[in-house]
This record gives structure tokens, sequence and C-alpha cells, in this order.
């Protein structure tokens, strides 16, 4: 745990290094102005301080947006604004004569984003126009309110509307400063305090209502939330941004935890480097503040995509190289049975393998953690159940190669097509082989199919059972009085020739019988001989 | 005293109708459950067991009828029932752990301002316990089997402490081992004491599993002992001729089918 924060700490460093270095070179600045001279601008201070202001509660809540699949929503709302800041401006101008009052607006704001989700939820509960379309609807049309407001009444209300679609983070002021602390302690002290309703709620409705929470309340109390914090982070990236400042953060956390609590602390962290890496980028290339912001939260979302250790693309398709092909797994298998007794070592078998051997000793691994074989010498050995396992694939093979030269394949590319086809082997598809080919005994090299022994649910009588078969004495009927053996005692079938059965008793001492008496004894098998 | 014997009843539903439209999904269902007894909700789809299990819970209000819980309103009685949801209903990506999920099972006994304390996770330990979970208290709920993922909510329900239980098919597509751990945790918590109301879908081992089984078609066609409720002429009434071989299904010997 430790070494790997270690390492993670050391990549991004060397990253963080390796990258000024380029950066310093491309706009000809020394590596200290570049990390350290943007500091001492006045309006960069504000921009990191506002932006993570902003950015930390839009991460927190962003969480919950993207558990509870809101993005669209958080979309709506922030293009709501607009309406509801001219309305806002508007009133405290003709009321108090109050120029762009800052509370009023926001308040304006929040009041309009409420509004369109009554309407949305109104439009899409009571008629056949689903959700999506209703918000769809409802944002763009009090989106473009706002916009023939601002430019209708463009003589009494300055609000520049370039700057609301895309933000002035360099712009900043005391009072959005002011405006961002407090929706930011806001929203940050309501998801503290109400951290478990809010978890369950958005993880299982029904039982939140079940245990008395009030589901609603809470929705409406998140969606307020969400519209506070995007009232405050328009003014930093624009309506179109703030979303992506809302969601990005919240989903590079989603990729790299498994705690809802641990995801809002790393995508509050993710939102404040996002910041301060976007206000970099702005300074050095001399950009617009919030494109910048927003474009750094993204690239961090991709690098995180690549490099979650769990969810990432790059672990994923590691897992995937990783895995061990099943082909070579059975090939293997295979090889050991081919081996006829001997215990082969891995040169032996990596000969029988057809497949490019180098991943052979894992496999070896593999089926040694699974017990199908065993370390035997110098060699390797199948286990009881390795010897099964390679006994069906055998019979695969060879009722594949019976099926190929039925159907009239050449006899010198049966094995190769046979090869090949007997991974094809699950137990319905072998059973239909076996059928249309007559439940041939042996295949077209004269070797000996091997036949599976069927399952018993019920006391079979041991005429019915196989060597290797185990189980318990169910019945005695009168014919088998006269053995050796009392009901409910452990027996293996060890043996069966013309007319005789060995069973061997797990207390010591066989037990051998004729038909007659096979007949007579029923038995519960537990362990199934799957070849005979 | 009147009051006394509706007391002992777990459950009482007095003509509970809860409609979506023209066509109700409940009508009329009035139904008493003594406690102590595993009971089994069967029907064809779309016969409202889930919809009368929502009732039950309080999450859909009924257009008539009351829902009382050992002699009381059920809003006044939030936390004596406990549900386990649906597999179907359940986002498995959420990032949430075995344990958080066993200790949402105190969230309703904990006041708001407090935090979950020693005592709780403790509980929620003992309850994971109980299912066999315990040693998957970390993991994330997605990474686990569907019948690990059904014991994590039944250990979550058992935390609750809840007299009764709710259950959403949670035999469901998993595997017999599975299925035969779940029943065991069931029979065990009736055992001491709780009722579990559980929505069934296999007919073949209704009679098998259930002290009582209630048939459901938006009315309660049948409620008692299995053999009583498991009349071939009744279930072919309700599952309108879709049930096939009917008396393998109550001997086991094939699975019903009710599609």
């Amino acid at each position: 745990m430790i070494k790997t924060a270690l390492a993670w700490t050391a990549a991004i460093v060397a990253a963080l290094l390796l990258g000024s270095l380029g950066i310093s070179a491309l706009v000809g600045r020394d590596l200290v102005s570049l990390w350290l001279e943007p500091w001492t601008l006045p309006y960069f201070h504000k921009g990191v301080v506002g932006g993570s202001l902003v950015a930390v509660p839009c991460a927190v809540l962003g969480c919950l947006v993207v558990l509870r699949r809101m993005a669209f929503l958080g979309d709506a709302l922030s293009h709501a604004m607009l309406a509801g800041v001219c309305g806002g401006y508007l009133l405290m101008k003709l009321a108090f004569g109050a120029e762009a009052h800052i509370g009023g607006m926001v308040i304006g704001a929040v009041i309009a984003s409420l509004i369109t989700l009554a309407l949305i939820a109104f439009v899409s509960r009571l008629t056949r126009i689903k959700e999506d379309t209703a918000i769809g609807i409802m944002y763009t049309g009090i989106f473009a309110a706002g916009v023939v407001l601002v430019s209708l009444l463009q003589r009494h209300i300055h609000i520049d509307i370039y700057h609301f679609i895309v933000g002035d983070v360099l712009g900043i002021g005391d009072s959005d400063l002011w405006v961002a602390a407090v929706v930011g302690a806001l929203v940050l002290s309501m998801v503290v305090l109400f951290y478990r309703q809010l978890q369950l709620a958005s993880f299982d409705r029904i039982m939140a209502a079940a245990i008395g929470l009030p589901v609603v309340l809470i929705d409406y109390m998140l969606t307020t939330g969400v519209s506070l914090v995007v009232v405050s982070g328009v003014r930093m990236v624009g309506v179109v941004m703030v979303v992506g400042l809302l969601v990005s953060p919240a989903a590079c956390a989603y990729l790299l935890c498994n705690r809802l609590a641990t995801m809002m602390v790393l995508a509050g962290l993710f939102g404040v480097t996002g910041v301060i890496g976007g206000m970099y980028t702005a300074e050095w290339f001399g950009t617009s503040g919030g494109g910048a912001i927003i474009l750094f939260v993204t690239f961090q979302f991709l690098v995180v995509l690549m490099a979650a250790p769990r969810y990432g693309m790059l672990s994923r398709w590691l897992r995937l190289r990783r895995q061990l092909p099943q082909d070579l797994i059975e090939d293997v298998l295979s090889g050991i049975l081919r081996a006829k007794g001997i215990s082969p070592t891995l040169e032996a078998i990596r000969a029988k393998v057809a497949q490019p051997g180098g991943q052979i000793p894992r496999v070896l691994a593999f089926l040694e953690h699974e017990s199908l074989v065993r370390r035997d010498g110098p060699g390797w050995a199948l286990t009881d159940e390795g010897r099964v396992e390679a006994t069906r694939m055998r019979r695969a093979h060879r009722l594949w190669e019976s099926y190929l030269h039925k159907t009239g394949v050449p006899d010198d590319q049966l094995h190769d097509h046979a090869e090949l086809l007997e991974h094809v082997n699950d137990p319905d598809t072998l059973a239909y082989l076996d059928q249309i080919l007559g439940h041939p005994e042996r295949d077209p090299h004269g070797s000996e199919i091997p036949r599976p022994v069927p399952v018993f649910e019920h006391p079979v009588p041991l005429r019915q059972l196989a060597p290797g078969h185990r189980g318990q004495v169910a019945v005695l009927a009168p014919a088998a009085r006269g053995l050796d053996l009392s009901l409910g005692e452990t027996v293996i079938v060890t043996a069966h020739a013309d007319g005789s059965w060995t069973l061997h008793r797990e207390t010591g001492g066989d037990v051998i019988c004729d038909d007659e008496m096979a007949d007579a004894v029923l038995i519960n098998v537990v362990q199934r001989a799957q070849f005979a | 005293m009147a009051t006394d014997r509706v007391a002992r009843r777990a459950l009482d539903l007095h003509h509970v109708t809860v409609s979506y439209g023209p066509r109700p999904a409940l009508l009329d269902v009035s139904v008493s459950i003594e406690p102590g007894q595993l009971i089994g909700i069967i029907g064809p789809n779309g016969a409202g067991k889930s919809t009368l299990v929502k009732a039950i819970l309080g999450f859909v209000e009924p257009d008539f009828g009351t829902v009382q819980v050992f002699g009381e309103q059920l809003s006044r009685a939030p936390r004596r029932i406990a549900y386990v949801p649906q597999r179907g209903a359940v986002d498995w990506d959420f990032p949430v752990r075995v344990i958080d999920v066993a200790a949402m099972g105190c969230y309703g006994r904990v006041p708001w301002w407090r935090r979950l304390g020693p005592s709780e996770h403790r509980e929620a330990e003992e309850a994971l316990n109980a299912v066999g979970m315990l040693p998957y208290r970390d993991r994330q709920i997605g990474e686990l089997s569907g019948g690990q993922q059904q014991r994590v909510f039944l250990a979550r329900a058992l935390a609750q402490g809840s007299e009764i239980l709710l259950l959403d098919e949670p035999l469901a597509g998993v595997d017999a081992a599975t299925e035969r751990t779940i029943m065991r945790v069931l029979r065990n918590a009736r055992d001491q004491g709780r009722t579990l109301l559980v929505v069934h879908h296999d007919l073949a081992t209704a009679a098998e599993y259930f002290d009582r089984l209630l048939l459901l078609k938006q009315r309660v066609l049948a409620f008692g002992p299995p053999a009583t409720v498991l009349q071939e002429d009744l279930l072919n009434e309700v599952y309108e001729g879709r049930l096939r071989s009917f008396t393998h299904a109550i001997t086991g010997e094939h699975e019903a089918v009710s599609e």
C-alpha cells in the first residue's frame, strides 16, 4: 500500500519535472520562473484560491451526480441560471438601485434552477415526454429566455454573455470569492452532516424510504446543492464547462476507489489539482483561464482512465494479457496424460504442446495451484482430478477426430483439426457428437474413446457402478446379507471383471461380490469416477 | 381484547388497493400474518408481488386501505421492517464495500447528527458473520458472485434488527449451493422469531421452503399452508395454462414453467 503510494508519487513528480522541462523549453523560461513567477501575480492567486473554492464542493457533490447519473441535469441547471441572473439583476436594480448586486443574482440563479427542475419534473411525470427530452427542452428554453432578456435590456443590464458562456477566472473579484466560500461551506457541511442519508438514498432508494428517510427532501437538498455550486462555478468557467468541473474530478475518483467517502476526498483533490494545473497552463500559454482549467481536468481524467490500478484501461489490458489461454492449459494437461506414466519434464511437455511454449511454466504453476498436477521428481504428474480433466480432453479430441473422419476430412489432417476442435468440449457438444457418431468405442486410429460415467442422485445398485466410484452403502437386500458390509459405511469400487466386483472398505479390507450380490447392494454415490 | 389480538400479528393488510392506472396492481388485498413464519409470495409475472412489497415498506402509497405492523400504523413503525432488494435493482458499481452495506442496516437506529460508533460496526460484522461473508468485508460489492451479493444484503437486513424481513426474489439466479445457504439463513432468522416474506418464482421449491404461501394475482387468491395453496385447478387458473406439468412442480421433479 505504502509502496504503491510512493511509486505513484515518484511517477507524478517525474512526470511533472519532465513536463515542465519541456514546457520551459517551449515558452523560453527557466524552471524557477515557470513555477514561481505566476504566484507573484495577484490574479493568479485569486484564480487558484477562488477556483479551488468552487472546484472542491463541485467535485464532492459531483460524486453523487455521477453515481445518480444526473450529469445532464447539472448541465441544464447551469444554462437555466442566465434567466435567473437577469431577473435578480433587474429586480435589485429596480427595487434598490443596486447595480450588479451579486446576492440578488445568485438567489435569482438558484430560483431559476429550481423552477427549471420543477418544469422538468412536471413535463416528464405528467406527459409521455421522457425526462431527458424534458431537460433538453426546458433548459434551452430558459437559457434562451435569458439571452433574449439580456439583449432586450442591454441598456439596463450589464451582463457579458460571452463571459457567462466561457467564464472569466482571471477576472474574479472579492465578491465572487465570498460567494464561492459561503456556497462551499454550505454544501460541504451538508455533505458531511447528511453523508449517510445521501449515500443510502443514492444507493438504495427503497430501503432509504423504508427506514423513514425523507428521500424526496434529500433529492431536493441535493439538487439545490448542485445548483448552488453550479452558480458559483459559472463565474469561473462558464455555463458550458461547469459540468466538467462537476463530473470530471468525480469520475477520476470513481475509477480509483471503492468507498464513497474516499471518492469524495479524492474528487476534491482532483478538483484542486485541476484548477492549479489549469491556471499554470493559462499563465504559461496566455490562454483563457476557464478553458485551460477544464482542459486540464479532462487531461487528468484521461491519465487516470489509462493508468488507474484496477479500473483503468492499462490494467485491464494487462489483466487480459496475463490471462492464461484455456487452450494452452488443456494442451498441457493432455500433454502430461500422453506421456503415459512417466512424469514428463518441462522440456518434454514443451515438445508435446503444439503452441509456443513461453507461458508453460506459468500454466504449470496455475495447474499446481488448482491441484490438477503435482511435481514428481524432475517432472510433472497428473493428480486424480487432473487425470479426469485430461481424460475429458482426450475424449473430446478422439470424438472430434471420429467426427472429422466421418465428414470426409483426409486422415493426415485429422489430428491438426481435432487439436483445435478439442477445446470445444462442453458436455452437451460431446454428447451430441457421441450420439450422431453412434456411440463409437474407438477413434479412426483405433484408439479407445474414454467414456464418462453418469451421475446418480439416488442409491444405485453396485452393478451399475464402475471402478473409482465412492459412496455409502444405503441398502442391503436379502441376497447381499451374507457380505461383510454394514449400512452407512463408505466403500470404493476398486475392480470389476467378468461377474466379480471388488469393493474396498474404508475401514480396511476388500469385499468381493458376484453379479447377483452386486444387484442387491445399493450405494449412495458421493464421489463419481468420471471416466471408466 | 381486540387490540391485543391485533398486536400479536406481525403484519395486517386491510383492503389494500394500489393502482398505476385503470388496472390495479393490487386490489383489495387483506391478509394477516402471524409472527415467526417463513412466507412465500408467489404469482405470475405482473401479479403485483413487487408492488405488495413496496406497499408494505411504505414506498408506495395505497389508493385505499391500510398496512399495520404489530398493530401500529406503518408510518409509526418504519424500522420494524427490513428489505432485501431484487438483484437487478442495485447498482453494483456503486463505491461501497461489503462492510459499508452491512452497516447501512444500522442507519435507521442512529440519529442523523451522530456518527456510527463501534457498537454499530460490531453489529454489522456480526451480521456478516451470520451469513458467512465476514472474510469479504473489504471487497467492493461488484466483485462478489451473485449469491455472495445476495448474502450481503441479507446481512444488512439482519443488522437492521427488524422483526419483519421482506425479500424480493432472493433466490433468482443463484446456484443450488447458494440457495441452500440462503434458505438456512432465512430459517435461522425465522427460528429466532422473525417474520419473513419472500417473493419467490419457483413453484417447484415453494412447498419445501415455506411455512405459508400467499398466492397473488392482483388479489389474494389463496393464503395458507403450501398443500392448500398449491391446488392444480387454482394454479392453472392463476397461471392461465402457462404452467406445465404441475404435478411435477409439486413433487419437485421438474421445474415449473411459469412463462
